[in-house]
C-alpha cells in the first residue's frame, strides 16, 4: 500500500501509542519556558499598537492613511491579500493532501489549519476598515431592509469577497474543530487536573472513539474536504477579480485566478514551513515532522515556484504582444524600470529565484536554508501584492493623476498590529491545543517502521 | 436499568481484529468497539455505514435551489436593477455566490446532522467504557444481560487466546451514547 522506498518512515523510533500521546502533549503539558513570554509579550506589544492605529483610523477616518484618490487601494489591501493567500495554507495543505491520499500530512494539518483561521482573521480586518464607516458593515449582508429593500449587488466581486472569506472563516474553523474532537478527548482522558478535565470535556463534546463516532468522522472529514477543497481555489479566484475587473494597466488579464491561487499556496505553504522549522527546534518534535516531511514540503515548493515564475514572465510577455501601450508602460516603464524596480525586482528574486535552491539537497535538509528561504518568499509575496496594486494605481491613463504612494505610520501600525496578533495566536495555539492531530499520527505511526510493510 | 458489559482490552490492532472475527464466528453480537483512531476492518466486519454523504448531497440540492430562487427574486422580481447592461437575470454571475453559499450550508448542515447523529454536542458527556481507549488501547464491548454465565466465561476465554490484554465485567446505571 504505501512505498517506504519513497519517502521512509512517516514517523521514526518505533513508537507506542502512549508515547505519542505523550510527546506531542508535552508542550501543553509542561511549562512554557522563557521563550514563549518573550514572545508573547513582544507580540501583544504589537497588537496594542495594532489597537491604537484602528482606533485612530476608525475615529478619524481613513484620511489617516497613506492613500489618496489615485491610489485608493493601499497596504490595506496589499496586507489583505497577503494574509489571505498565507490563510490558504491550512486548507489547501490539509484537504488537498486529504484528497490525494498524501498521509504525510497528518503531523503538519493542525498547525496549518491553526494558522489558516488566525490568518483569516487578521486578512478580514482589512476591508472591514477600509469600508470607513465600520460601525455601517452590516449593510453588506443581504437583508430586508427599510431602505427599499434595496439588496446589495450580486454581480460585484467585492460582495462575492465578502461572502467567500465569510465561508472560508468559518469553513476552515469549523473543519479544524472537527478534527481536534478525538484529541480533546484523549486530554480529558490522560489529565489529573480536574478544571483540564472538565475544560476539554465540555469542548469535546463526549467523544468516546467508538466505531459509530469514527465512520461518521471520516465520512464528514471527506465532504468537508472535498467541498471546502473548491474553496480553497474559488477564494482566491474572487479576490483576483477585485482586481481583474478593473480596467487598470496590469489587473485586467485573464491569469489573474489562476495565478493568485497558485501565489496564496506558494505564500501558504512557505508560511507552513517557517512555522515547522521553529516547531522542530523548540518543541524537539524531529521524529514526527521528520526531514523527509520538510524535504516535500522543499519539493513542493520549487514546484509552485516554477509556476509563478511562469505567470511573471506570461504577463510581461503579453503586455509586449498586446501592443496595448498602457499595458507596455505599466509593465517596462513602472515596473521592471522606473519608482518600483524595487519591490519587483524583490518580487522576481524571492518568489522564483531564491526557491531554485530547493534543488539541492543540502539546502532541502539544512534549517537555516528552510528557514531563510520560507521568510523570503513571504517577503516576496507582499512585493507581489504592493507590485499589483501600488503600481497600477500610480501612474494609470492620465498623467495628470499620477502620484506617489507612502503609507503612514498609522497604516504601518495596523500591520504591524496583525503580525503581532497573527504571532500571539499561534502562541497560544502551542499552549492549549495539541500541535498534531494524535489521532491521525497514531494511525500512520507503523507505516514504513514494520518489517511487513 | 442495571446492564452488565464484558469490556476486552487490546494493545494490538491485529489482535483486536482477529478477536471480533473470532467472536462473530460464535455468533456474539458486539456491543460497540472503542479505538485511538480509525481502524477500517471494523467497519466492514461490525457492518458500520454512514448516510452522511447521502444527506450532504441534498443539503447541497437545497441550498443551490435556494440560492437561486432568492438571487431571482431580489435581482428580478423585487427590485431590478440593471448593472453594467447586463440582463437582470444575469445567471452566470449568480453562479459564483451560488458554490459559495452552497459550500456553506452543505458545511453547516452536514457539521449539525453529524453532531446530531453522533450525539456530540459540547458539554456532553457520553458514557467512557474504558478511558484508555481515546489513548492507546483498543477496546471490545459485549452486552452481557442475557447471555448465562457458561457463555460469558467463553467470551473471556475467545478474548484472551486472541491475545486481550485484560478482561473484565462493568455494570452501567444508564448508558448515554
Amino acid at each position: 500500500m504505501y512505498n517506504r522506498k519513497i519517502r521512509g518512515p512517516l514517523v521514526e523510533g518505533n513508537k507506542t501509542f502512549s508515547q505519542i500521546s505523550k510527546e506531542i502533549l508535552s508542550p501543553m503539558e509542561t511549562s512554557p519556558g522563557l521563550w514563549w513570554y518573550v514572545a508573547f509579550g513582544l507580540a501583544s506589544i504589537a497588537a496594542v499598537f495594532g489597537f491604537y492605529a484602528i482606533y485612530i483610523t476608525v475615529s478619524r477616518g481613513i484620511g489617516t492613511w497613506g492613500v489618496n484618490n489615485s491610489v485608493g487601494w493601499g497596504w490595506e489591501i496589499v496586507n489583505f491579500v497577503w494574509w489571505i493567500g498565507i490563510g490558504h495554507a491550512g486548507t489547501a495543505f490539509s484537504i488537498f493532501l486529504l484528497i490525494l491520499r498524501q498521509r504525510w500530512r497528518t503531523s503538519i494539518n493542525r498547525a496549518a489549519e491553526a494558522m489558516t483561521v488566525i490568518a483569516v482573521m487578521s486578512a478580514a480586518l482589512f476591508p472591514a476598515l477600509h469600508m470607513g464607516r465600520v460601525w455601517l458593515a452590516f449593510y453588506i449582508f443581504p437583508y430586508p431592509n427599510t431602505r427599499g429593500p434595496l439588496w446589495v449587488n450580486f454581480n460585484s466581486p467585492l460582495f462575492w469577497d465578502f461572502i467567500a472569506i465569510t465561508a472560508y472563516l468559518l469553513i476552515s474553523f469549523s473543519f479544524w474543530y472537527l478534527g481536534m474532537l478525538p484529541d480533546f478527548a484523549t486530554i480529558r482522558d490522560r489529565t489529573k487536573s480536574k478544571i483540564k478535565k472538565a475544560i476539554y470535556a465540555f469542548f469535546g463534546m463526549g467523544w468516546t472513539g467508538s466505531s459509530h463516532h469514527w465512520i461518521r468522522f471520516e465520512s464528514l472529514s471527506f465532504i468537508l474536504g472535498g467541498i471546502a477543497a473548491v474553496l480553497v481555489v474559488s477564494v482566491h479566484s474572487i479576490v483576483s477579480t477585485d482586481f481583474a475587473v478593473g480596467i487598470e494597466p496590469g489587473w485586467h488579464t485573464t491569469l489573474f485566478p489562476p495565478y493568485f491561487v497558485v501565489g496564496a499556496i506558494f505564500s501558504g505553504f512557505a508560511m507552513v514551513m517557517t512555522l515547522m522549522v521553529i516547531v522542530r527546534k523548540i518543541y524537539k518534535l524531529t521524529d514526527y515532522i521528520t526531514d523527509n516531511h520538510m524535504d516535500a514540503i522543499a519539493r513542493i515548493l520549487v514546484f509552485i515556484s516554477l509556476i509563478m515564475g511562469t505567470a511573471y514572465t506570461t504577463e510581461v510577455f503579453i503586455a509586449w504582444y498586446s501592443g496595448n501601450e498602457y499595458e507596455m508602460f505599466t509593465f517596462f516603464r513602472n515596473r521592471i524600470t522606473g519608482d518600483y524596480t524595487f519591490q519587483f525586482w524583490g518580487m522576481i528574486i524571492c518568489n522564483a529565484l531564491i526557491p531554485q535552491l530547493f534543488w539541492f539537497r543540502k539546502v532541502r535538509r539544512s534549517w537555516v536554508g528552510l528557514l531563510a528561504v520560507s521568510l523570503l518568499i513571504n517577503l516576496g509575496m507582499w512585493f507581489e501584492r504592493f507590485n499589483i496594486v501600488v503600481t497600477s494605481l500610480s501612474k494609470d491613463f492620465l498623467p495628470s493623476n499620477w502620484v506617489s504612494y507612502n503609507p503612514t505610520y498609522i497604516e504601518i501600525g495596523v500591520y504591524l498590529g496583525t503580525l503581532g496578533l497573527f504571532t500571539a495566536g499561534i502562541l497560544l495555539f502551542f499552549r492549549y491545543i495539541p500541535i498534531m492531530a494524535i489521532s491521525e499520527v497514531k494511525s500512520v505511526a507503523h507505516i514504513g517502521n514494520k518489517k511487513d510493510d | 436499568m442495571k446492564r452488565v458489559f464484558k469490556i476486552g482490552i487490546f494493545d494490538e490492532e491485529e489482535r483486536f481484529i482477529s478477536s471480533i472475527e473470532s467472536l462473530q464466528k460464535k455468533e456474539f453480537k458486539i456491543y460497540d468497539v472503542f479505538t485511538p483512531y480509525p481502524v477500517h476492518e471494523v467497519f466492514h466486519l461490525l457492518k458500520r455505514k454512514s448516510r452522511l454523504p447521502t444527506a450532504a448531497y441534498f443539503f447541497g440540492l437545497f441550498a443551490i435551489i435556494g440560492v437561486l430562487a432568492f438571487l431571482y427574486y431580489t435581482s428580478v422580481i423585487d427590485w431590478p436593477i440593471v448593472y453594467g447592461g447586463k440582463p437582470f437575470n444575469s445567471f452566470p454571475s449568480f453562479i459564483v455566490v451560488t458554490i459559495v453559499i452552497t459550500i456553506f450550508t452543505v458545511t453547516i448542515a452536514s457539521l449539525a446532522a453529524f453532531s446530531a447523529r453522533s450525539k456530540l454536542i459540547p458539554g456532553r458527556e457520553n458514557t467512557i467504557f474504558d478511558s484508555r481507549a481515546t489513548d492507546d488501547k483498543f477496546v471490545i464491548v459485549v452486552n452481557t444481560d442475557l447471555l448465562d454465565n457458561s457463555k460469558s466465561e467463553q467470551i473471556t476465554t475467545l478474548m484472551k487466546e486472541n491475545g486481550a490484554v485484560e478482561v473484565y465485567d462493568k455494570d452501567f446505571e444508564n448508558i448515554y451514547a
